[in-house]
């Protein structure tokens, strides 16, 4: 009986720990143009839905790297780059579907956890001009930056960003 | 007293079933067959109703893959593919989006009953010409497992079922 109440004070402890030491490893710093635990919902040829790997957008290319695979776009076949924002549930995968069907409805109270997330769509031309799309999803605030290096490398939008502050007004000297 | 209710609820049930199965064969069977080797499928148009890139994308990728993996057509031709001008019997599929309710994971995930995600778009395939063949009103809708994307495969599931029964 004594053990039980160590193994569940060992599990609550091992658990609130997980949460606390997440959020650490995921403000590791990162290289410009890099990056990290972006996940490949659908759309890269030869790449799993729902990958996870790291987005690199260098030398005028989206590049997509999940272990071996790897997926380039070039940025200059990119017509269109959105950005949006969503959430997740904290837990998922595996663990979070099976932690669904818990006990006294602790699976409902897990999926009140939820983590913000950013989304990136962009939609892509092949060489013979087939249109491809492909969606992504990110560690929040990421997305925008995303979008900032795929036009400056090349891309197109249809939703402009918005000018910087910095730019004078028209019509100014 | 009670057991007689539930037998006739039971019976009725079963009746209803059997009647909606037999009609939905009856609507199968008079579908017009379409033979063609080659498909080309448009991205999905949404200018009367506002939907986000995301799915857009989703519905369309998702489209495309169910389509090829039907394996009745030998080619199956993207938007804005320039080598589908070549194809001789090609039939196009649009998709026009008429409805959307983007639902919420967390409601469905919490509830169970809220919280539904639903997609109703009305699909059609025509030929070169622009000649009608098909023409279907589809609805993706994700109820209780899986985010909101998910009903795009749901969409794409059910027009690539339409593609296997008129082909």
């Amino acid at each position: 009986m004594r053990m039980t109440s160590r193994g569940l004070l060992f599990g609550a402890v091992a658990t609130v720990g997980m949460f606390l030491v997440t959020p650490c490893m995921a403000q590791q710093p990162q290289q410009p143009g890099t990056f990290p635990q972006t996940k490949q919902v659908l759309g890269l040829e030869g790449v799993k839905h729902n990958a996870t790997g790291t987005l690199t957008v260098q030398k005028g290319t989206l590049e997509f790297t999940s272990g071996k695979k790897k997926a380039d776009v070039p940025a200059s076949s990119i017509s269109d780059v959105v950005t949006d924002k969503d959430s997740q549930r904290a837990i998922g995968g595996v663990v979070g579907t099976i932690s669904m069907f818990g006990p006294y409805g602790s699976g409902r109270f897990l999926s009140l956890f939820r983590t913000k997330i950013d989304t990136i769509t962009i939609n892509y031309h092949d060489s013979s001009g087939a249109l491809h799309g492909a969606v992504f999803t990110m560690p929040t605030g990421n997305a925008e930056e995303v979008k900032q290096d795929l036009l400056a490398e090349g891309a197109h939008t249809t939703i402009p960003t918005a000018p910087a502050s910095s730019a004078p007004p028209a019509g100014t000297r | 007293m009670t057991r007689t209710h539930i037998i006739c609820a039971l019976t009725f049930t079963v009746m209803a079933s059997v009647f909606t199965a037999s009609t939905g064969l009856a609507q199968d069977s008079s579908q017009p067959k379409i033979s063609s080797s080659s498909i080309q499928i448009l991205m999905v148009d949404s200018k009367e109703v506002t939907l986000p890139a995301e799915f857009q994308v989703a519905l369309y990728e998702n489209l495309v893959a169910e389509v090829q993996k039907t394996g009745k057509f030998q080619h199956v031709y993207r938007d804005g593919d320039r080598s589908a001008t070549d194809a001789p019997d090609l039939v196009v599929l649009h998709s026009t989006v008429h409805g959307f309710k983007k639902g919420s994971e967390e409601k469905r995930q919490v509830t169970t009953v809220a919280g539904a995600t639903s997609i109703n778009i009305h699909c059609q395939i025509t030929d070169k010409t622009g000649k009608s063949l098909l023409e279907r009103d589809v609805t993706g809708k994700v109820r209780f497992f899986g985010g909101n994307l998910r009903a795009t495969y749901d969409f794409a599931k059910k027009v690539a079922q339409i593609v296997r029964q008129s082909s």
